[in-house]
Parts: structure tokens; C-alpha cells; sequence
């Protein structure tokens, strides 16, 4: 297959069928890489460690070929990321969307005006024009990607596989770095396999939320003690894969439709709903009914405002609900959750 | 006539004595104890008794550090970063650059061509990269600190420490401990981790440090591990460490001592 | 307890100044005083807010508005914040956070904030400050709206949020129940624009080499007169502080100065007591002549029809958009205000200010000022160590110095 260029993001919340439409293929820059610890010299040492990893990586030329970079402006640490990119990579082109906070009418067309300039911002980048066909046509590709997805999890909970969890968490990691064409067909055939594999194994069901966690280890860990993650939501899980609702057929409609789409899917932290504050907890809740969890894993890098701000809001209603909850931190650095194995085990034989 | 330099730190209480030539006669060492002014008392005591001088014959006194105000008969008191830079010029006067890693926090310093300081950079709150840490880490290793230099010496390397929080760096070393990691492996790794943290406060008076003399003064300058590994992570420029490196800002202010009261 | 407190504030600042003996640093806290006797009152229509929310037409509503930080402050200058900042430990509020939102989450616990009729959030200056807000809501079970600063000033983004500041309209006079009137908003634009024709002089004033202004009296000011803005007393007080310096200037051309470094100060001072500005100015001769947050980055708002002019204002705020805005900013001050020097407090937490410290530390160094990165946490007091804070300061001085 043809190798397409490549643009480089952050966040879970980039418009990815929108830059393939542009004929490129979005490239995750996770923050998974050992390079030397210089970020906190443009920006400071106290800052989130997710966009500090990424600053390492461009700073220490570990980045892939890109032809542009884009950010979203999600909060605070990442439009300091975007600002540093610009000193320590001034050779990628990069640009910042503006990414609204709420997803009112206005909002949304609000948003729909950013994606029309990114799109320009992208035939800029050498990106093709885009069409109505070309980004219905992507939108469909992801969709197809986020339904296989969402199929292969319940697949892999059916079955019980062994880290099954882990798996689905590398296969959206990988998807997240990878032409979604490719990866459609990938999880196909995992989906096929999965079934098979019916090992059972007597885990604990757990959900987990939280921000940024790129790591195969830490999901073989839970696994090893005994934590069967049966829902994840996390930045790098399968939040960053979301079905989007289209109906309309003009290009302006068809951006504010995907627009809507992306700001009304499963928010992060940093997302608000006016009318309901505190919503993230609720959230939290919902989820761990829905999928019948015995317990709550929470997971949060250092230094992330929108998580520290709500973890005690999450952490009194599960308490109201009588919901077990577990809260690790952590920086990006493998083995910092490694360390709170003890903790984990000591969760899973509590709620065993 | 004579002049003396002392420097109260966390750790420890430093003393040096000058004569009119800036010849070093004496100096001390001693712990700084939990009561500054008897640790003071004692080290002016020793470095005296050690060069025959009587305290009468001392012109002045400049004192440095964290505890230079609790020194009473001072002539005036100077920081410890003005104390390095005119203490390392003395001894290695090509020094650029100058790394100081105390007990409380570490520091780089930019000399300039004159042997001014023209800018410097300190730790953040935490304790990452200091004194406090390589002490918390040897506690964890159950090693003595003196012994870290020998250790790294014997190690293979590849091994890093990658939390970059003394807490999570803590239990992360426990952790290799605990996977039974050689200790002189681990005694490498942190060595790197210390090496990162003050590669990044050179960075920060230095964007590239390649050219400029660098030197190390500050207790931990004993440490033959940390010292080659910053060098390393330097990208192996040599790191000059001066004689009795830990009296380098007692030196300074005996040496400012002398210049301010001539 | 806060009434209690603000009260006493209030008759003490009263009886100096009738008395003759009040500065005008004086006539400013008495005007906080009393804004913090109405919050406390229990009788206003209190809103919390933003940063960065439009003081003057709040008022002109009716509604009696603060940014939430101001309590941080305040909770810092009576030292009583660390022990709030403590209380949030037990809920599992993260030290990593920053400590202007901790008090204020403490101060809730301790149920020392008053419980607001609504919450109006900034998206501008941070994150965290926006989760308080929201929080609070959650808390007091209060509405709360939310105002969206874009980036930049493009037409799109200004008119983005002048239809949000319209809606807040009325999303206020709903929840008040008071009608908005449309002569008050004009007056409240009117004396606006006038308070910003005296920002101005003052700002011309101190710049003034040697500078008629002391390291203290413009401390917080440009922030904290946003709260006052639209009001008459905010006009009064302003004047004050114009005579003040006219009248000062005039006499220092005569007699000279002891001025040897003018100091840029970097984002917001430190709240609770501290020695910094004593030990610059004693042991230095070094005055801080200027403090980030005191300019006036906008234009004169059209009090028929002030949104636009509203939400250009909140936009122009250095602290929104990318950080060259700010760099830029404290380029054109250091150069406006021939400072020898800057000081960056860099607040522990603040992602925002502390966030782009190496990226101002290398612009300013570009145009020859040289920055002290301090490193410490402005509100809570009991972090405060004063020995590595000196070594800092007197390192920095002994270096300009040399
Ligand atoms: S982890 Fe938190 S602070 Fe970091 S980029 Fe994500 S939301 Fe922002
Ligand atoms: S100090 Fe920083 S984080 Fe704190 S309120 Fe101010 S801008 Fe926000």
C-alpha cells in the first residue's frame, strides 16, 4: 500500500476523519518514548507529564516524518504544548483548533468555523480539498473502525479473555497510529480470533477512567492481579474512537454535523455541561452500572488540572454510591504504575 | 592579616582561612548541627586551632549559605551562588560553567569571561537532583553515601530511574529492590537521574554547554558517580572538580572577605 | 466570621483616612473591604466568577461579582490559607494543583464562601480555575454559565463571544429576576471607558524613570480593578491614585531618588505577608515599577453597544491565547518601563503562568533583562521557606549588581 503523509496529534479529541479526508493518515504522538527529560526547559518541570513526553519526543527527533502537526486547544499544559512546538520544532508546521468547552448550538458552529479553517489549513499542508464525498466517505471508515472496535470488546468480554483489555488498549493504540483502512480489516480478523480464545479466568470487573495511559505493561499488570478492566475511559482507550451521527449532505451541514459529533461524544474532564456540573462523576457511575463492576479504577497523570479538579467530586459520589474506588497516579514513565501493583492487588482481593 | 569564609549549609558548616596572598591555611568541615551558632563556633574554632591564628587576628568575616545571617561578627553576608563563582575562579579559573549540588538544592552558574556571575538557575520545589535526594536514595539502598562513587563504578549501566519525582523515584527503587536489581546497577541509575536534572539547569544558563569549562564544587562533587555521569550526559564533556570541593563557597566568601575590607 | 472581619477592615481603613493618616493603598483596601463586606453580607446577589468575566456589566445587573481567586488572596493575606489548603488534602484535592483554588475549595468545605445566586466561568486565564467554578456549582447547586474566550481577534471570535456575553444577559436577569437597564449598562460603559482614560495616566506615570510609584502600590492592582470597573467608586479611587502620583512625581523631579533597579513583576505577587518588596527596596535599592497584569490591553467600549467592545477586551487579556501574546507584552513593558530586571514568581500549580516559564526566561533574556525564577507558591504560606527564597533574591541582586 501507498505510504501516505503523515499528521501528527495529541489529543483525543482531533478531527481525525477530517485530516484523512485531506488524503492523510493522523498519527498519534504518544508519549510512550524514553528520551531525555528537557520539556520543563521551554516550559517547566511542573507540568503535565503526557504533554512533556510529547515536547521530549520532538525535542529529541523522535517523531516520524510529518508534514504538520495539530493541536487541540483542551486545556491548559496542551496549548503550552503547542506554544513550545513551535520553538523546538519550528520545522513541522503546526496549528491550534480551538476546541469549545461545551457543545450548544452555538458551540458547534463555532467549532464547524475551526474545522473549515483547518481544512484550508490542511490544502495549505499540500492536503487535498475537501469535499462533502471525501469526508463522508472518512467519517464512514472511522465509524467502521470505532463499530469493530466497540464489537471486539464485547466480543473479548464475552469470552473473558485473559487481558483481553490489554489488547483492546494496544489495538486502539495502534489504530491511533495507523491508516484506519488498514485497521478496520485488522480488527476484523481479531474479532473472528477472539472468539475462540475462550479461556476463562476468575478476574474482578473493573472500569476504568482517567487520562493518558499508552502502556501494555500496565494492562498485562492488571491483569496479573487479577483486575479484568471490562470498560475503559481514557484518552488513549477507546475514547478516542467514537461513532459520529452524519446526516446531512452540503459540506457546511456535513462540518457541523461532525462538529457536533465530536463535542457531544463521551467528554473528558475538560469537557462541561452547564446544566449539569459534576457531570464526569455521574458519568463514572453510569458506566461502572452499566457494565456491572464490582469496583472503580481511577487513573490520572500528575499535574492534570481537569482530573485533580474532579477526582474529589468522582471519589464522594462513588463513595455515596457505594462503589469501590481505587485512584492511581501516575507520569508517563513505565514503571510509575508499576509501583502500585501492592495497591492494585490489595483493591482486587478486597473486592474479591 | 587574616580572613575567614564560612558556609552554613543544610547539611553541613564549612569554614576557610585566608591570608593577605589568598593563601588557604585552613579549612573545616563540620555537620551543621540541629543549633546553627554552636556548628558556626565549632568550625571558626577548628579552622583556626588547624593554622595557629587567633580570632583577634581575623580582619572579617563573610559568611554564605543558608545560615549566613546567624553569623554574628560577620562583616557582611553574600549567597552562596556570588561565594561558588568567586570560590571555583580561584581554583580553576578557566570555569564557565559551575554546577553546585547541596543539600537543600542544586544550582548552575554562568560566569562571565571576568568571572562574574551572569546568570543562574535553581531547582524547583522538589527535591529531584539535590543532596535531599541522593541521601533519600542511599536511605532506600541501605548503602552508605560514600560509598554510591564505588558502586557506580562497578556497574554495567543501561539501568535508568525514570520518575522524575523523588516519591515515585523512591519507590521505584524499592521496587528494583525488590525485583532483585543489583544495587550497584541502581546506584548508575540514579547517578543518570541526578544527571538529567542538572543536564536540564545547565541547559537553562547554557542552551549548549560545549565549549565552556565546566566544574562542580558542593559535597556531592565527592561523588565520582554522579560527577562522571552528568559528564556523560553532557555528552562527555569534562566535568573539573576542584580540590576539597565542598569548601568552595567558604573559600568564596574568605576571598570576598578579603576584598571587601581592603 | 469573613463579615466579621471585613467590617472591622472597613471602620479601621475608615478612622485612618478621616484622620488624615491614609495612603492611598489605604482608599484601595478599603474599597476591598467593602467589596468583601457585600459578598459577605448575605443580602447581595453574589456571582462567582472567572477571571476574566465583565465586572462592569455584572454590576450594572445588579449582581455583586468576584473572581473566585480574590478569596484565595484574601484567605492568604489574613494566613489563614494554608490551613484551608490543608482541608482539601482530605478530599483528595491534589497538591499539584493550584493553591488560589485549593483555599477557595477549603474556604467552601469550611463553609467560608458565600453561597452565590450563580457562577459565571472564563475559560481564560486557566483550567483549573474553571473546574472551581464548576465545582462551586455543584457544591452551592447554583447555575452556572460559561464564557468561551477564543484565541484571537478575529471577527468570527469576537462576535463568538459577544453572543455569549448577550446570553449571559440574560441568564443573569433571569435568575435575578431584575430586568437589565439599559441606562445603568450605559453609565457602567461610560465610567468604564473614563477608569481606563486614568489606567492609562497612571500606568504613563509610573513608568517615569525615576518612578513616582513604591514596589507595593500597584501590587495586584490592575487585576483587582477590574472588580471595581463601571463603578463610580472604582472612578473615585482610580483619580486617587492619579493625583497621588501627579502630586509625587512633581516632587521627586526635585528632590531625586533612591531608585537603582526598576524590577518587572511577572504575573500576580505573592499574597500573604513576605519580605520581597522590603528587602529589594532596603538592601537593593530596587522597586518593582511594574507588574504584568497592570496595562490596559483593550479599547474603549461603545456604551450603546458594548459586547463587542466586551469580549475584544476579554480577548486582548495577555493570558489568553498563545503565549507569544504574553512574551510579547512583557517585551514591550520591560522596554516601556527600562527595567534592569523581571521576577517570575512561577506559582506551584499554575500551569498557565508557570507554564511558559523557560519561554518568557528566554525572550526577555533576548532584549537583556535578566529573570529571577522563584519557585514558590503564592498563597500558601506554610510552603513559604524564607531561606531559599533570600538566597534567590540576594543571588539575583548581588549578579545585577556586580
Ligand atoms: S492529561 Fe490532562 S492536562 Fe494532560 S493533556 Fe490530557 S487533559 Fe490536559
Ligand atoms: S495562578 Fe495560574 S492556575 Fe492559579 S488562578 Fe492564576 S492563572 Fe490560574
Amino acid at each position: 500500500m501507498e505510504q501516505k503523509k503523515l499528521i501528527g496529534y495529541a489529543c483525543a479529541y482531533t478531527p481525525l476523519a477530517l485530516i484523512h479526508a485531506a488524503g492523510f493518515t493522523p498519527y498519534r504522538i504518544l508519549p510512550d518514548k524514553d528520551c531525555p527529560d528537557q520539556a520543563g526547559l521551554i516550559l517547566h518541570d511542573n507540568l503535565c507529564p503526557h504533554v512533556k513526553r510529547i515536547l521530549d519526543r520532538a525535542m529529541d527527533n523522535q517523531l516520524p516524518d510529518l508534514d504538520g502537526m495539530v493541536f487541540m486547544n483542551s486545556c491548559d499544559s496542551m496549548r503550552r504544548l503547542a506554544d513550545a512546538w513551535q520553538q523546538a520544532r519550528p520545522d513541522i508546521k503546526m496549528t491550534l483548533v480551538d476546541l469549545p468547552i461545551t457543545s450548544s448550538d452555538r458551540d458547534c458552529a463555532f467549532f464547524q468555523g475551526e474545522l473549515q479553517e483547518l481544512s484550508s489549513t490542511l490544502e495549505e499542508w499540500k492536503g487535498e480539498t475537501l469535499t462533502p464525498e471525501r469526508l463522508t466517505g472518512s467519517i464512514q471508515i472511522y465509524n467502521s473502525l470505532a463499530e469493530n472496535l466497540e464489537k471486539l470488546n464485547t466480543e473479548l468480554q464475552r469470552g473473558s479473555t485473559y487481558n483481553g483489555a490489554g489488547l483492546l488498549q494496544s489495538t486502539c493504540l495502534k489504530a491511533s497510529c495507523t491508516a484506519p483502512e488498514e485497521m478496520v480489516a485488522e480488527v476484523e480478523s481479531l474479532i473472528g480470533s477472539a472468539g475462540e480464545e475462550q479461556q476463562k479466568d476468575n478476574s474482578v470487573p473493573i472500569y476504568l477512567f482517567g487520562n493518558v495511559l499508552p502502556d501494555a505493561e500496565a494492562f498485562k499488570m492488571f491483569a496479573e492481579c487479577g483486575a479484568g478492566i471490562v470498560r475503559d475511559d481514557l484518552c488513549t482507550g477507546s475514547r478516542l474512537f467514537a461513532e459520529v451521527a452524519t446526516r446531512a449532505e452540503g459540506l457546511d451541514d456535513l462540518l457541523l454535523d461532525y462538529a457536533a459529533g465530536i463535542l457531544n461524544r463521551q467528554p473528558c474532564a475538560r469537557t462541561i455541561v452547564e446544566a449539569q456540573p459534576g457531570k464526569l462523576a455521574k458519568d463514572v457511575i453510569a458506566g461502572a452500572k452499566q457494565y456491572q463492576v464490582k469496583g472503580v479504577i481511577g487513573y490520572s497523570l500528575k499535574f492534570c488540572d481537569p482530573y485533580i479538579a474532579r477526582l474529589p467530586g468522582i471519589r464522594a459520589a462513588l463513595k455515596a454510591e457505594g462503589i469501590p474506588f481505587l485512584m492511581l497516579e501516575g507520569d508517563c514513565t513505565n514503571r510509575s504504575i508499576g509501583q502500585q501493583k501492592t495497591r492494585i492487588e490489595a483493591f482486587i482481593e478486597m473486592l474479591r | 592579616m587574616y580572613y575567614l569564609g564560612i558556609d552554613i549549609g543544610s547539611l553541613s558548616c564549612d569554614s576557610v582561612l585566608i591570608n593577605d596572598d589568598e593563601t588557604v591555611l585552613a579549612t573545616s568541615v563540620v555537620p551543621t548541627g540541629a543549633r546553627n551558632k554552636e556548628s558556626i563556633a565549632r568550625a571558626t574554632e577548628e579552622t583556626l586551632r588547624a593554622a595557629s591564628i587567633e580570632k583577634k587576628d581575623v580582619k572579617a568575616i563573610v559568611s554564605t549559605g543558608y545560615g549566613r545571617d546567624r553569623v554574628e561578627d560577620r562583616l557582611s553576608s553574600v549567597t552562596e551562588i556570588t561565594c561558588h563563582a568567586r570560590g571555583i575562579r580561584a581554583m580553576l579559573p578557566d570555569t564557565r560553567v559551575l554546577i553546585d549540588i547541596g543539600g537543600q538544592d542544586s544550582k548552575s552558574i554562568l560566569l562571565g569571561e571576568d568571572g562574574k556571575v551572569v546568570d543562574f538557575a535553581m531547582n524547583d520545589k522538589c527535591a529531584a537532583g539535590t543532596g535531599r535526594f541522593l541521601e533519600a536514595m542511599a536511605r532506600a539502598l541501605q548503602v552508605d553515601i560514600d560509598e554510591m562513587g564505588e558502586l557506580d563504578a562497578n556497574a554495567q549501566g543501561g539501568l535508568s530511574i525514570s520518575s522524575i519525582c523523588t516519591v515515585f523515584a523512591e519507590s521505584e527503587v524499592v521496587s528494583l529492590i525488590a525485583d532483585g536489581t543489583q544495587v550497584s546497577e541502581i546506584v548508575r541509575g540514579i547517578n543518570n537521574s541526578i544527571a538529567f536534572r542538572t543536564l536540564s539547569l545547565v541547559k537553562r544558563v547554557a542552551m549548549k554547554p560545549d565549549g565552556f569549562a565546566i566544574a562542580m564544587s558542593g559535597g556531592v562533587a565527592r561523588n565520582t558517580g554522579v560527577v562522571s555521569a552528568i559528564s556523560a550526559a553532557l555528552g562527555d564533556i569534562n566535568v573539573s572538580v576542584p580540590e576539597l570541593p565542598d569548601t568552595i563557597g567558604a573559600l568564596g566568601a574568605a576571598l570576598i572577605a578579603r576584598e571587601k575590607s581592603a | 466570621m469573613m463579615k466579621e472581619y471585613f467590617e472591622e477592615l472597613e471602620n479601621g481603613l475608615q478612622t485612618a483616612i478621616d484622620n488624615n493618616q491614609g495612603s492611598i493603598r489605604m482608599l484601595y483596601s478599603l474599597e476591598i473591604a467593602r467589596l468583601g463586606k457585600r459578598l459577605y453580607s448575605g443580602e447581595d446577589k453574589v456571582a462567582w466568577c472567572g477571571i476574566i468575566a465583565p465586572f462592569d456589566l455584572l454590576s450594572a445587573l445588579d449582581v455583586t461579582s468576584c473572581f473566585v481567586e480574590f478569596i484565595g488572596a484574601m484567605m492568604a493575606a489574613t494566613n489563614v490559607a494554608g490551613d484551608l489548603i490543608e482541608e482539601t488534602n482530605h478530599i483528595g484535592y491534589s497538591s499539584d494543583s493550584c493553591s488560589y483554588h485549593r483555599a477557595v475549595m477549603g474556604a467552601t468545605m469550611k463553609e467560608l464562601m458565600p453561597k452565590p445566586e450563580l457562577l459565571i466561568g472564563t475559560t481564560c486565564p486557566c483550567s483549573g480555575g474553571l473546574a472551581v467554578i464548576e465545582n462551586l456549582a455543584a457544591h452551592f447547586e447554583k447555575s452556572f454559565y460559561l464564557l468561551q474566550i477564543p484565541q484571537d481577534q478575529a471577527p468570527k471570535n469576537v462576535r463568538y463571544l459577544a453572543d455569549q456575553m448577550r446570553e449571559m444577559v440574560s441568564f443573569v436577569t433571569k435568575i435575578t429576576g431584575i430586568p437589565m437597564d439599559t441606562e445603568k449598562v450605559k453609565f457602567a460603559m461610560e465610567t468604564s471607558n473614563k477608569i481606563r482614560e486614568v489606567l492609562i495616566e497612571i500606568f504613563n506615570l509610573a513608568k517615569q524613570v525615576p518612578s513616582p510609584v513604591t514596589g507595593k502600590d500597584l501590587s495586584n492592582f490592575g487585576i483587582v480593578m477590574a472588580l471595581f470597573s463601571g463603578t463610580e467608586s472604582g472612578l473615585a479611587l482610580a483619580e486617587a491614585f492619579r493625583d497621588e502620583l501627579k502630586q509625587r512625581s512633581q516632587n521627586l523631579t526635585a528632590s531625586g531618588s533612591n531608585e537603582k533597579f526598576r524590577l518587572l513583576w511577572i504575573q500576580n505577587r505573592i499574597q500573604f505577608k513576605n519580605p520581597i518588596e522590603k528587602l529589594l527596596e532596603d538592601q537593593y535599592g530596587a522597586k518593582i515599577v511594574i507588574d504584568e497584569l497592570n496595562d490596559v490591553t483593550w479599547g474603549a467600549v461603545d456604551p450603546d453597544d458594548p459586547y463587542e467592545g466586551l469580549a475584544s477586551r476579554a480577548i486582548s487579556i495577555p493570558f489568553n491565547g498563545p503565549a507569544q501574546n504574553r512574551v510579547q507584552h512583557l517585551q514591550r513593558l520591560a522596554e516601556e518601563y527600562q527595567v534592569h530586571g523581571a521576577i517570575n514568581p512561577c506559582n506551584w500549580g499554575c500551569r498557565q503562568g508557570t507554564g511558559s516559564r523557560g519561554l518568557i526566561e528566554a525572550s526577555l533574556k533576548e532584549i537583556g533583562v535578566p529573570v529571577l525564577n522563584l519557585e514558590v507558591d503564592c498563597i500558601d504560606h506554610k510552603k513559604f521557606t524564607e531561606g531559599q527564597f533570600r538566597t534567590r533574591v540576594e543571588a539575583f541582586m548581588e549578579m545585577m549588581d556586580s
